[in-house]
Parts: structure tokens; C-alpha cells; sequence
């Protein structure tokens, strides 16, 4: 034990340069995922989901909750690029890991998918918090639908709830429309006012509410309605993407194999849509989807190619910048006719939509405003799901020098005259005065 | 370390009862066949190694998959070059050998009795327990497919001895006898490999022998885990063990089976641990992991065709009951993969409802049975069954009782029905009453079918009451688990009350007076929903009443502000409105043509003044004739035509700096010029003067 302890450590020494390698500005995905469990034996029972990523060429690492060995970090560098935490009841990490460490391991760039379930701890609902989520305080409740349940609800509370109120985004979920609802049976949880970083992916229908199904209710439950949120998304500041689910089940093989048909609901579906959305939203934690990369940003006065140094007040000016999204193999033209460029001192004094050449490219160009200072470019581009870009560059703006104003007013050129025939008038006067006989 | 793994097995157990429908265990179905090709999926059309090859052949054959077509040629060649060639171990002889039973490859007979030989020498040399279990199972299976080979073990009671050395006090067995550690999965194989000595052996073995090791299997029953839900499974005492609950359980039931199986004499097992072991093995569901898949299927297999008891699984394909649809229960007994049950009847002992605990609403009625789909069915309920949560026990009883010791049924199977029906809405009603007199002020009847038909006024001193009448297919009142009346202002606060339902009718009645503080003082239109549901009720429902207009009272400073809403996340992101610079606006300027006609204007003056001295008649006859004085005065005038033309030129493109040098250097040259031709005037009319 102690030699193989020993050589594990060896060879992760020697590795050590190679992995540091894997998870680069260059190359965002994720590789290295480290998978907790509370039970070995989900990663049978949850084989689907779990598969999709290892064929995606993720190495995962199964690792037990409690595992006294546990370690995110070595030698002060992270050991995985993502987490995933499939210990709904697991009270204690085993190692050195608990709730900060997590924080930390997102506080660091790299993503997580946690999942709660009914009855979930302490320790799950505090990561949860970290993230702006807040799991129902009431540890036997259920998210209970007594109108969008499926049919399939062998046992007859309602609490399979067949969800289909997605969030609208491409990058979050895939082009691809989820056709069949997904199927949910956990716990809900409701997303921090304050926190605008995270959002509902996975909202419950009006009539859902999260309570014990097997007992009466004395006080209105906390959680109704679409404020109920089964599966949340948040993307860090620094672009750490975390997934929240309120249910396990929601990755497992039976929901994904599973058929579904929405209670009252003439459709009924071969296959839930558990499958996709799961690989779909995969594909988006570990960085495969909206990852956006910012070349630098060139800006040149109309005619000329090379950036100056200053810029005038009112000089017309090209603005460009270009921007590649991450494809989870290479970098592919973004093409969007949103991005914005602001000319910023303080406050933007322009700001203005950038059109695309659809190979990358964003250019736009403006005049320079009649105020001159330090100004800014600034591209801040926020879009739902996507990574956030924030560039500037600085660049001072002159008012116009002494001789650059305009020479010949014609409004002057009364005055003008009065000089010149003024002088004309003393020179031939000169001549009389003087030389008169 | 124990309380880990239990815990760890309170995790499984929780996934398995809430996937798998609490108690209800359905038996090997299509869903299985499909995820088996899923799950067995060859690569580059082989198996990685032949163990892997045997398992998903196994399980493919034992669902009734034919893959084998598809497989055998790469497989069998490898089968042949691991029995041909005399360095292969056992353990990769043995599965080699399991390949073969299952796909028929063409051995040759040179090759089985080197085979057969290797094998024998392994059974005499072998050290550790895997050694005799590959050696033995393979002359096993040597002698299952090649009949008339010589197969003599020598002394296979002296082996069996030595076997049964390994052999715990618990009923676990340990894997080597210099490794103190007792294992349960162990068991499983040693009682496979005496299975194999026995039926390999030439005489009957010593009956005493045999004895003790049934009292070892006893006392291994003693040690088996169970769950809540009444399944039972074996499970290894260490924490690292390298075999989970299913493989360990798994090889037990293998080990036992074919322990019977070459056993003449009665192998007493409890039966309910056999059903619950079955149970337990139904519950996992559908593996996703290949090992997992084929220990589930071969040890079902194991108990669908046994010498002790072979258990009945009695399976709902719905445990939800429709009172409107008027379907009834369907209820199916099969065998643990799904095969047909022999000749019974089932009997619904009791229903037990979840109100009264006590008094059963069905008592001991035999279900009918309709042979086409093999399903018992109870079409009619009696009058009193009403909608709610029930718990049926049912009973099996097999018509033959030839068939008793054969098959083993649990004593009763309680199942969890829930009825459901069509809860009729009556008497729906809103109002606003005077909070003094209580009298009526506006009232409304209410179709809660439709949305948004009521519009109410309500001040602070007023109440708001809604009431509603639940009743059930049977006319009794019904309490629904979900009554939510929701008021919504528009700044998407939300207030949730509960309807509470006494022994007539649901009512709710809102003192806007008390609730004030708690509506954070807010006035202005409210939206009404309201949502009854509850799992037995068929028609559920969410409702927009419509809007009540509050008028409440000023917030007061101490009051507490209303939370923050979270907004929403589409008008968080997307393009901001465009800015752009307002430039200052230029000086307004007078036409060109304005300027002109004054630059016109101006030079006039200068014309008049040149017409005013042509005709004054001035004259310059006075300039200097000499040329010794006239050149100083042609420079003089020169320099003063050069500082105005230098001046037209500051106003045209030179700069101050260039025009002061120009303006500087002529002026000291103007100075000496002028002095000069000045002088030289002044003396000329000095002279004259004094002429």
C-alpha cells in the first residue's frame, strides 16, 4: 500500500507539468473532473450521463464522498478542472475538503455540478448557498405538481414532475429544442434576489410546490410557483460555471431511458428529454459551448492603418475587434449582432452595436466626440450563458492646435479687407505725404 | 467503518425505493433487453478480454437476445488460441472454456485433453481458493461439453477437505489460508467449486461433510443485510472491499444454486430471505455498468431455476386507479425474469385506507384472471371506495400443491394504491364584506374553469371571503393536499394563503386590516390565483380569478420595505440603446455672399480715397532725382511695401513666429533706409526754406 501510495505520487510528480498544460486560456475545456459519490454505486445506476462525458473525452474520477483521501489540490495546484458532486447526503467530504475548499476550487475558474435530492445536508445546501441558491429548508419536502406531473408516476403523488419550462437559450441548452419534457422528482430550491449571477434553467410550472406529500400542510408552503427553480445555472465572475440541480434522479439512467407523457397532455414521448438536457447543460458547465475568446482590440483614423498614439477631437476613426467562441475543439468565428463598443471617459459618450464580417471580425466606426481627455474603448459584452468579456484600452483625445482651426472665414472677410485696403491706402498715401510738390 | 458503508447502502436503498416505486418490483421487462444491447456493446466487434465476453454473452442468451452470430468468429478465435496454448492461466482457461459452452466454437481433441490436463494438475497444485474454483468450474464445464472425456479427479474427497479449510466460523470464507480476511463473496465461490467437486467426484462424498457445510450456509443466512421495504442482500464486512452488494450477492445465489443443484438432498433455505434476495436484485433497476448488469441477470437466472425455491414476484403495472376511467387493477405474478407463474390465485386480503388505519375496505376478494394477457384484474370496487391512498395486501395462493415446494411466494405482498377521481368544485364564491357589520358589499359566483372574471375593490377596513365546496365521486367532503389562494401585486410580490377546509365547505376569509403589515402596505391591483390540487384528484386546477384593487393605508416609516424581486434574466443581459455624441453645435455665420458684398462695400473708401487725391491732382514731383538719394527712398518704400506684403502673407500662410523674424528684420532696415531718406527730405526743405 505504502509503495503504491508512494509511486502514484511519483508519477503524478512527473506529470505534474503535463497537467498544469490541460486547462489553458487557450484550450477552456475541462478534462480532468473529479466525480463524488456517495455510493459506488451510482456511477452504475447514473452510467448514461457519465458515459456521454467519458466519450466526450472527459477523465473522470470516482472518488467516494467520504473518501479519507480526497484531495482538490497538490503541491498548490488543482488536481481536476471540474467537480462533480453526486453526494446528496453526504455530511462530511472526507480529506481535507469541505464547503470553503469547494468555494475555493470555483473561486479559482473551475466549474462544478452539484446535486441535492431530498433530504439533502448541511454541507450540500451551504455549497448550494455559496452559489446564490437556496435549497428548501424543510428537509422531507418534495417539489409536488399536481397538474404537470408525468403519467408515468407509478406511485401517484405527483412528485415526477415532467418540467418543459426551459430557459431560452441556445448556448445554455443547444440549438437543438428540447422536445420532450424533462423529468424531475427532488427537492426545490429558489434563487438569491440578490445574486444576478445565477438563473433558473429548469423552472417549475405555476401550480408546483414544494412540500411533504405525505403530510398536511398547516402553513402555506415556502416555495410556489415558478419561483421554484429545479435546476439553476450560475456563471462566476470570473466565468466558473456551476450547475444546481434539485434532484439526482435527474441524471440517472431510469429518468433518462424513461418514457414520458405530461399528465393530460396528448404527447407522449419514447424518451424524456433527461438525455438531452443533461449533455446539453454538460456541454456547458465544462466549457464546451459559450466560451468567448476577445483578440485586441485596433482602432485607426478613416484612411490610415496604423493606430495613433492620440486622436483629435472630432477625427473620424475604425473601431474593430475579434471574437471566437470555443467549439470544445477549436476556436470558431463568433457571430452575434449584439457586441457594443463604448468610447468611455466617466460615463460612454458613444456607444454603438458593432456589425459582423461573420468570420470573427466586429468593426464599426464613429466620429471622435468634441471632448477632449482620456478616453476609453471599451467592449463590455454580458450575454445569457456566455462567457463575459470585458476589454478597454486607453487612449488620450486633443482639441484641435492653433493652426488647425479653420483659416479664411469668409464672415471676416470685411475686416479683412478694411486692413489690407487700409495698408494698400497708406502706402500710396506714403507717397503723397512725402513726395507731394 | 461500518456506519460508512451502511450509510452508503441507506443512499442505494434510498435511490432504489424511490426509483423503483416503493415497494412495488416489477420483473425483467423489454426495457432490460434494450439497455442490454446497450450496455454490452462489443468493441471493433470482440470483447476486451473473454470474461467480458462471457458475462455479456451470458446475459444476452439469458434475456433471450441472439447476438451470438455476430460475435462468434472473433470470440472463438480467441477461444481456441487460449485453450491451445499451454501457458494461459486458469482463470483465462476457465472463462475461455464458459465462452465455448455458449457459442460452440470447434475445439480439437488434442486440445481438450491438454486442456483437461492443465486443469488437473491446477486443481492438485492450487494454493488459494480462485485456483481450486477456476480449475474445478472448468472440468465442470470440460465434462458439460465434451461428454466421455476422462475427467478423474484422484481423492476429490481429500480435495474437498481442503477446500473446506478455508471455511469460516460466520459461514464467510476466506480466499487463501495465510489471508485472515473472511469474505462473503468467498462463500459464493466456494460453494460453486464443491458443487463442482461433488458432481466430479467418482464416489459419493461423506455425508457429514456435507452437513456441516449446510449449517455453514445457515449461518451465513444469519448474516444477511436487509432493507426497510423487506428485500435482503449479502453484502462484504469490509470497507474496501472490491465487490459491491450486487456481485456479493450475486455470487451467493450462484454458489447456492449450483450447490443444490449437485446435492441430492433438500437444501432448507428460509424463503422470505429468498424472495427478499430476489427483491433486492430487482430493485437495482437497470445497470448501466456492464459487471453489475451480468451479476443481476445470471443471479436472477439462478433463482428462476433452482432446486430449493424458485420466488414469484407479484408486479402492478399500475398502482394509480382511476375511479372516472372505471379500469381495473391489473395485477401480474411472474417469475424473477418474467416468465410465465403456474397455476394460482390471488387473493386481495385487505385494503387498508390511509385515513382509517384500521378498517379495511375490501375484505379477502379473489382476483379474477384473464389467461390471454396472464394478468388478475379486479374490475369492481365496492360501493364505499373512494378516492385516497390505500394499502393493499394481496395474497398468492398456487393451485397445486405439488407446486408449494417448488415455488416460494411472499406470505403477503402490501402494495401502495392510490385512487384517483374526478373531485366535483360547487358553490364557488368570492365577496367583499364590511368589516363591522360583516355585511355583504360585492359578491360573485365563480367559474373556476374560467380565467380572469372577476375584478373586485377592497379597502383595508374590509374582508375577503372565498369559499368553495369539495366533494368526492361519493359525495364526501374532500380535503385537497394543495389550496393556495395567491394574491400577486404588481411589483411581483406574492402572498400565499392556505383554504382551509372544515367538515362542510373550503373557506378563507382575508381581514385586510390584520394583513396590512404583512402586505407591506402595498396598494394597487392584485392578482387572485387559485390552485386546488391533490394526487387522487383527477382534475386539478390553476385559476386567475381575476384582480382585486387595494386601497391600504400609507406605508409608515418603521414598516418593513417589501423584498427584493429577482429580475429577470433576458432584460439582465442583451444590447444596450446606442449612444452617440451630440456634437456642439457651430456659430451661426452670415451667408458668403453677405461677406462679399460687405468686402465690397469696405473696399469702396480706398477707391474713393485713390478718386480723391486724382482729383485733389497730387503729384510726386518732389521725389528725389539723384540717384544718390533716390535709391535709399526706392528702398524705404520697398521696405514698407515688404512689411505689408509680409503681413498679407501672416494673414495668408505664415505663422507669428515667422512673420515677426521678417517683420523684426525689416524694421531695422526700415530704420536705417528711412532715417536716411527722412534726413534727406528734411534737408532738402531746410534748404528750400532758407531759400
Amino acid at each position: 500500500m505504502m509503495i503504491l501510495s508512494r509511486s502514484v505520487a511519483l508519477i503524478s510528480l512527473f506529470l505534474l507539468p503535463l497537467l498544469t498544460f490541460s486547462f489553458s486560456v487557450d484550450n477552456p475545456t475541462d478534462r480532468r473532473v473529479l466525480v463524488l459519490l456517495d455510493d459506488l454505486s451510482l456511477k452504475s445506476s447514473h452510467s448514461i450521463f457519465f458515459n456521454t462525458l467519458k466519450s466526450r473525452g472527459f477523465d473522470l474520477d470516482f472518488k467516494l464522498a467520504e473518501d479519507p483521501k480526497l484531495a482538490l489540490q497538490r503541491y498548490g495546484q488543482y488536481l481536476y478542472d471540474g467537480l462533480i458532486i453526486f453526494a446528496p447526503s453526504t455530511e462530511r467530504l472526507g480529506g481535507s475538503l469541505d464547503s470553503k475548499s469547494i468555494a475555493d476550487f470555483v473561486d479559482s475558474g473551475r466549474d462544478l455540478i452539484l446535486s441535492a435530492d431530498t433530504s439533502a445536508s448541511d454541507l450540500i445546501r451551504g455549497i448550494a448557498t455559496e452559489c446564490g441558491v437556496d435549497f428548501d429548508e424543510d428537509s422531507s419536502a418534495m417539489v409536488i405538481d399536481h397538474t404537470s406531473f408525468s403519467a408515468s408516476d407509478v406511485d401517484g403523488d405527483h412528485t415526477l414532475i415532467a418540467a418543459d419550462d426551459l430557459v431560452k437559450s441556445d448556448v445554455i441548452l443547444g440549438k437543438a429544442k428540447i422536445e420532450a419534457p424533462v423529468l424531475f422528482r427532488g427537492v426545490a430550491h429558489s434563487l438569491n434576489p440578490t445574486n444576478n449571477l445565477v438563473l433558473k434553467v429548469l423552472s417549475a410550472s405555476p401550480s408546483a410546490y414544494s412540500a411533504n406529500p405525505s403530510s398536511k400542510l398547516s402553513s402555506p408552503p415556502q416555495l410556489t410557483g415558478s419561483a421554484i427553480s429545479l435546476v439553476s445555472v450560475m456563471q462566476a465572475r470570473n466565468n466558473a460555471r456551476v450547475v444546481i440541480s434539485g434532484s439526482l434522479q435527474l441524471f440517472s439512467d431510469r429518468l433518462i431511458r424513461s418514457g414520458v407523457q405530461k399528465a393530460g397532455s396528448p404527447n407522449q414521448y419514447e424518451k424524456s428529454g433527461n438525455e438531452q438536457f443533461v449533455t446539453e447543460l454538460s456541454k456547458w458547465v465544462f466549457h464546451e459551448r459559450g466560451h468567448l475568446k476577445a483578440g485586441s482590440l485596433v482602432h485607426h483614423r478613416v484612411g490610415e492603418t496604423d493606430e495613433p498614439a492620440i486622436y483629435r477631437i472630432k477625427d473620424d476613426l475604425e473601431f474593430s475587434v475579434e471574437i471566437y467562441e470555443w467549439s470544445g475543439k477549436s476556436w470558431e468565428p463568433y457571430v452575434a449582432n449584439d457586441v457594443q463598443v463604448q468610447f468611455y471617459m466617466m460615463s460612454p459618450y458613444v456607444l454603438k452595436t458593432l456589425s459582423t464580417d461573420k468570420k470573427g471580425l466586429f468593426h464599426t466606426s464613429f466620429k471622435v466626440p468634441d471632448v477632449y481627455g482620456v478616453f476609453q474603448f471599451k467592449v463590455e459584452y454580458e450575454k445569457l450563458g456566455y462567457t463575459t468579456l470585458s476589454l478597454s484600452k486607453q487612449i488620450p483625445v486633443r482639441p484641435y492646435r492653433h493652426n488647425e482651426y479653420e483659416r479664411f472665414i469668409p464672415t471676416a472677410y470685411p475686416y479683412y479687407g478694411a486692413c489690407f485696403t487700409t495698408m494698400a491706402g497708406f502706402f500710396v498715401f506714403s507717397f503723397v505725404y512725402l513726395y507731394h510738390k | 467503518m461500518m456506519a460508512g458503508s451502511g450509510l452508503r447502502f441507506l443512499v442505494l436503498i434510498l435511490v432504489v425505493a424511490i426509483c423503483g416505486a416503493a415497494s412495488v418490483f416489477q420483473p425483467i421487462s423489454d426495457s432490460h433487453r434494450s439497455a442490454a444491447v446497450d450496455v454490452f456493446v462489443p468493441v471493433d466487434g470482440s470483447y476486451k478480454s473473454l470474461e467480458e465476453a462471457y458475462e455479456a454473452l451470458k446475459t444476452l442468451e439469458l434475456l433471450g437476445i441472439d447476438k451470438k452470430s455476430d460475435l462468434s468468429s472473433a470470440t472463438c478465435e480467441n477461444v481456441v488460441k487460449v485453450l491451445g496454448s499451454s501457458s494461459s492461466t486458469l482463470k483465462d482457461a476457465f472463462y475461455a472454456l464458459s465462452v465455448n459452452g455458449i457459442l460452440k466454437c470447434k475445439t480439437g481433441e488434442a486440445v481438450l485433453k491438454d486442456i483437461v490436463s492443465q486443469l488437473q494438475a491446477g486443481v492438485k497444485g492450487a494454493k488459494s481458493l480462485l485456483d481450486f474454483y477456476y480449475s474445478v468450474r472448468g472440468l465442470v464445464l470440460v465434462k458439460e461439453q465434451f461428454s466421455g472425456t476422462d475427467l478423474s479427479l484422484g481423492d476429490a474427497e481429500a480435495i474437498f477437505r481442503s477446500i473446506k479449510t478455508l471455511s469460516q466460523t460466520d459461514g464467510r470464507w476466506r480466499y487463501s489460508s495465510n489471508n485472515a480476511e473472511s469474505s462473503t463473496f468467498a462463500a459464493g465461490l466456494a460453494f460453486e467449486t464443491l458443487a463442482g467437486v461433488i458432481s466430479l467426484a467418482p464416489s459419493e462424498i461423506d455425508q457429514s461433510l456435507i452437513q456441516t457445510l449446510k449449517t455453514g450456509i445457515q449461518k451465513l443466512f444469519d448474516s444477511i443485510q436487509k432493507y426497510d421495504d423487506g428485500t435482503f442482500y449479502f453484502d462484504e464486512k469490509s470497507v474496501d472491499a472490491t465487490q459491491g452488494p450486487i456481485s456479493t450477492t450475486a455470487s451467493v445465489i450462484r454458489g447456492l444454486t449450483s450447490f443444490a443443484a449437485s446435492e441430492s438432498s433438500e437444501l432448507n433455505l428460509p424463503g422470505d430471505k429468498i424472495v427478499g434476495l430476489a427483491k433486492f436484485l430487482l430493485g437495482v433497476g437497470i445497470p448501466g455498468d456492464a459487471k453489475d448488469f451480468f451479476n443481476q441477470i445470471d443471479a436472477l437466472a439462478c433463482l428462476e431455476d433452482n432446486r430449493f425455491s424458485v420466488p414469484l414476484i407479484l408486479s402492478l403495472p399500475s398502482t394509480v386507479i382511476s375511479l372516472t376511467k372505471k379500469e381495473p387493477l391489473k395485477v401480474k405474478v411472474s417469475t424473477v425474469l418474467g416468465s410465465k407463474a403456474p397455476a394460482l390465485s390471488v387473493k386481495l386480503a385487505q385494503a387498508l385506507s390511509s385515513r382509517s388505519k384500521d378498517s379495511s375496505v375490501i375484505n379477502s376478494q379473489e382476483l379474477k384472471f384473464d389467461a390471454d394477457s396472464a394478468t388478475y384484474f379486479l374490475d369492481s370496487f365496492p360501493k364505499n371506495f373512494d378516492v385516497g391512498k390505500y394499502t393493499f395486501v394481496f395474497e398468492i395462493m398456487l393451485d397445486d400443491s405439488a407446486n408449494e415446494k417448488v415455488y416460494i411466494t411472499e406470505a403477503q405482498t402490501k402494495v401502495p394504491i392510490a385512487a384517483t377521481g374526478v373531485i366535483s368544485i360547487e358553490n364557488a364564491e368570492i365577496a367583499v364584506l364590511d368589516s363591522d357589520i360583516g355585511s355583504v358589499e360585492s359578491q360573485k359566483k365563480l367559474d373556476l374553469t374560467k380565467d380572469g372574471a372577476v375584478s373586485l375593490l377592497a379597502n383595508h377596513l374590509q374582508k375577503l371571503r372565498l369559499s368553495f365546496q369539495l366533494t368526492t365521486p361519493l359525495g364526501h367532503v374532500f380535503k385537497p393536499h394543495q389550496a393556495f389562494f395567491k394574491l400577486k401585486h404588481e411589483s411581483q410580490v406574492e402572498h400565499i394563503f392556505l383554504v382551509k377546509t372544515s367538515a362542510k365547505k373550503s373557506e378563507l376569509v382575508l381581514d385586510f386590516l390584520g394583513l396590512v403589515e404583512k402586505l407591506y402596505y402595498l396598494s394597487g391591483k392584485y392578482e387572485i390565483q387559485l390552485t386546488i390540487g391533490d394526487s387522487s384528484m383527477e382534475n386539478s386546477l390553476l385559476s386567475n380569478i381575476g384582480h382585486i384593487e387595494l386601497d391600504l393605508p400609507e406605508r409608515p416609516e418603521k414598516a418593513p420595505r417589501p423584498p427584493v424581486q429577482s429580475t429577470e434574466p433576458y432584460s439582465r443581459y442583451g444590447p444596450k440603446a446606442e449612444i452617440s455624441h451630440i456634437f456642439r453645435i457651430p456659430e451661426k455665420l452670415p451667408a458668403k455672399q453677405l461677406s462679399l458684398v460687405f468686402l465690397g462695400l469696405i473696399v469702396l473708401p480706398f477707391i474713393g480715397f485713390l478718386i480723391g487725391l486724382m482729383r485733389l491732382g497730387v503729384n510726386i514731383k518732389s521725389f528725389p532725382s539723384s540717384a544718390g538719394s533716390a535709391i535709399p527712398a526706392l528702398l524705404f518704400h520697398g521696405g514698407i511695401a515688404a512689411v505689408l506684403l509680409l503681413y498679407v502673407l501672416f494673414w495668408w500662410k505664415l505663422d507669428l513666429f515667422t512673420t515677426l523674424k521678417g517683420v523684426s528684420l525689416l524694421g531695422v532696415f526700415l530704420l536705417f533706409v528711412g532715417h536716411r531718406t527722412l534726413s534727406q527730405l528734411a534737408a532738402a526743405s531746410n534748404k528750400l526754406k532758407s531759400a
